[in-house]
C-alpha cells in the first residue's frame, strides 16, 4: 500500500489574492521581532555593513519583512564567518561541550548589555 | 518498548501562534464528547453586565482587528475576572470580554473574543485532532505572550521572563541550561530549527545570534523530508507576515496570529503533515507535534493549573500586576496540541483537568523534556520544571496503522 491508498481530506480554497495584505500594520509580535533584530544587528554586524534603518519608520508587514530579510541574511553571513575562524574544540564530555559553547557565544551579548546600562 | 517508540527516529514540532484550545477545537466536543471543548453555554460578562455566550461564528479574519491582549496583566484579568491580586484568589476564566473590551471601540466588538470555529471551517486541524491524539490539558507555559512562552520550547524555561523582551541569559544560567539544540548536538544528535524564509525569519533571535548552524528554512524542510535527510529533531516556525517571494509571488502569513488568515495556517499545517506523510520511511519513523505558543487573548474555559516552579521569579515590575511576584508556579491558558504518528490509534484523547483521576498536564517544557529523554536518555540539563514535565511519546503504541487508514491532504501539498 502507498499514499495513493490514503483517504483524502480537502483543504478549503480561499481567495488568496484578496487575503494578501502586505500593507497591513505590523502586530506587536512583528514589532518585537524588529526590536530584537535591530539589537542583534548592532551586536553582531560591523558598522560599515549595517542597514542603518530606523525601525520606527517601518509600519507595514512589507516594510518590516524587507528589513527582517536583510538583517537575517547579515546574521547568517557573519555567523558563518565567525564559525570559520573558530578553532576546533578539544575533546570534552557532552555536557562540557554544551556548557562551554554557550558560554563562549553569549559573552559578547553580555558585554554589550552591560555597556548599554 | 512499543514498536512505535523503537521505530521512532524523528520528532517534528510545529509551533503556531496565538489561538486558544476552545477557539480552535472547542467545537469538536459536540461530536466527540471526550474532547474537553465547549458545551455552548459558557459565557463571560461584558462591560454592560450582560452575559456573552460562546458562539461558533469565528471567521478567518476581520473579527480581531485589534490584537487581543495576551500580555501578563491582560491574561491575569482574563483568568481572574479582573479581581485584583490577593493570595488565594480564585481563577474563574471570566475576564476575557472585559479584557478585550478595553481594546474595542464598542461593547459589541468585545464579544468577538468568545467566538470559536465550527470544526468544518478548519478541516486540517480538526481532522488531525480526531484522527490521531489530541491533548485536553496542554497549556502555555506562562500566562503571558509569545517570546517567553516559546523560550520554554527551546530551553524548558524563560529564565524569569514573562514578557516580549529579548532575554540575554547570564553565562552561569546558560551553562546550566543549554538549548535543546545544543544538548542534542553535544550528544552527537542532529537538530534543526526551520523558519519559513528570511523575510519572515525566526522568533529565536537569541539562538540565531549564537549559532546559525542550527537553522534552516521551510524549503529545506520540504527537501529534507523528500530526501529522507530530516534531522532527529526539527522545530518548524510558520510564516509571520504577508510579503512577496523573491519571484514576486504573494506569500501569506501562515502563523494564524490575529488577524492573519486562519485558512492559510490550516493549509500550512496540512503541508507540514503531508511532507512527512508522503515519504513512507519517514512517515513510519516520525512523530509530529502541532502546538500553539499561547492563547492570544482568546477565550478558553479551563482554569490553568499550578505547576512546578522553574527556579526563577518575576517581580511586580515585570508582571505589571500590583502586588504579584510571579514564581512560575501556574501555567498559562490552554492551547491546541495534537500528536501525529501512524502508531497512535484514531481518536486518542489525552485527559486533562476535566478528569482528575487520569489527567496529564502538558506545557511547552514537555517538548525539551520529551526530546531529551528520547534521544539523550535523560534531561539532567533541564530546569526543575522540565524535569517534572510530562512527556508524550508513550502515546505511540505497537500497531502501525496501514496507509489506507491515515489521511492525506492532496491540495495542501500543491500550495
Amino acid at each position: 500500500m502507498a499514499i495513493e491508498d490514503a483517504p483524502t481530506v480537502d483543504t478549503i480554497d480561499f481567495d488568496e489574492k484578496a487575503a494578501y495584505n502586505p500593507d497591513r500594520p505590523i502586530s506587536s509580535l512583528i514589532r518585537t521581532q524588529l526590536l530584537h533584530l535591530h539589537y542583534a544587528e548592532h551586536l553582531r554586524i560591523p558598522e560599515k555593513e549595517r542597514t542603518n534603518t530606523n525601525i520606527n519608520t517601518l509600519h507595514t508587514e512589507r516594510q518590516a519583512s524587507e528589513y527582517i530579510q536583510k538583517v537575517t541574511a547579515l546574521l547568517h553571513k557573519h555567523g558563518k564567518k565567525a564559525a570559520k575562524g573558530r578553532k576546533p574544540a578539544k575533546k570534552k564530555s557532552a555536557m562540557q561541550k554544551a556548557a562551554s559553547k554557550s558560554k563562549k557565544q553569549t559573552k559578547p551579548a553580555q558585554k554589550k548589555r552591560r555597556s548599554r546600562k | 518498548m512499543p514498536q512505535g517508540l523503537s521505530n521512532l527516529k524523528h520528532i517534528v514540532v510545529l509551533m503556531m501562534e496565538n489561538r486558544s484550545f476552545d477557539h480552535m477545537l472547542g467545537g469538536l466536543k459536540k461530536k466527540y464528547p471526550k474532547i474537553n471543548g465547549l458545551s455552548g453555554n459558557e459565557s463571560n460578562p461584558d462591560s454592560a453586565g450582560n452575559a456573552v455566550q460562546v458562539s461558533p461564528t469565528a471567521d478567518y479574519r476581520g473579527q480581531l482587528s485589534h490584537d487581543p491582549d495576551h500580555h501578563f496583566p491582560g491574561v491575569d484579568v482574563q483568568i481572574y475576572g479582573g479581581a485584583p491580586f490577593t493570595p488565594g484568589r480564585a481563577a474563574n476564566m471570566q475576564g476575557f470580554v472585559q479584557s478585550y473590551g478595553t481594546q474595542s471601540p464598542n461593547v459589541q466588538d468585545s464579544h468577538a473574543i468568545m467566538r470559536y470555529f465550527s470544526p468544518e471551517k478548519i478541516p486540517v486541524l480538526t481532522t488531525l485532532a480526531t484522527e490521531y491524539a489530541v491533548f485536553n490539558g496542554w497549556f502555555a507555559s506562562i500566562p503571558g505572550p509569545t517570546i517567553c512562552n516559546r523560550a520554554f520550547a527551546h530551553y524548558g524555561t524563560s529564565f524569569g521572563n514573562v514578557d516580549m523582551n529579548m532575554f540575554l541569559v547570564s553565562d552561569a544560567d546558560r551553562a546550566k541550561i543549554p538549548t535543546i539544540y545544543e544538548r542534542l548536538a553535544a550528544g552527537g544528535h542532529s537538530a534543526k530549527l526551520y523558519y519559513y524564509d528570511q523575510p519572515s525569519s525566526t522568533m529565536e533571535i537569541v539562538n540565531l545570534i549564537k549559532d546559525q548552524s542550527f537553522f534552516g528554512i521551510f524549503s529545506d524542510f520540504v527537501a529534507d523530508c523528500k530526501s529522507g535527510n530530516l534531522p532527529e529533531y526539527s522545530f518548524v516556525e510558520p510564516n509571520y507576515s504577508d510579503h512577496p517571494a523573491p519571484d514576486g509571488a504573494q506569500l501569506l502569513a501562515t502563523d494564524q496570529h490575529p488577524d492573519h488568515h486562519v485558512l492559510a495556517g490550516d493549509n500550512f499545517i496540512g503541508k507540514v503533515y503531508d511532507c512527512i506523510r508522503i515519504n513512507p520511511d519517514l512517515w513510519k519513523s516520525t512523530a509530529l507535534l502541532i502546538v500553539y505558543d499561547e492563547h492570544g487573548g482568546l477565550y478558553d474555559h479551563v482554569v490553568p493549573p499550578d505547576c512546578t516552579p522553574d527556579g526563577f521569579q518575576a517581580p511586580e515590575a515585570s508582571t505589571g500586576v500590583p502586588g504579584l511576584t510571579f514564581k512560575f508556579d501556574r501555567l498559562g491558558i490552554r492551547v491546541p496540541a495534537i500528536l501525529v504518528s501512524p502508531y497512535i490509534p484514531r481518536g486518542t484523547v489525552i485527559a486533562g483537568p476535566e478528569d482528575p483521576a487520569n489527567q496529564r498536564i502538558f506545557e511547552h517544557a514537555s517538548i525539551p523534556a520529551t526530546i531529551s529523554r528520547h534521544f539523550l536518555n535523560n534531561n539532567d540539563a533541564g530546569t526543575p520544571r522540565e524535569q517534572k514535565a510530562q512527556t508524550f511519546l508513550d502515546l505511540l503504541g505497537d500497531n502501525l496503522r496501514p496507509d489506507n487508514d491515515c489521511v492525506f491532504f492532496p491540495k495542501a501539498m500543491k500550495g
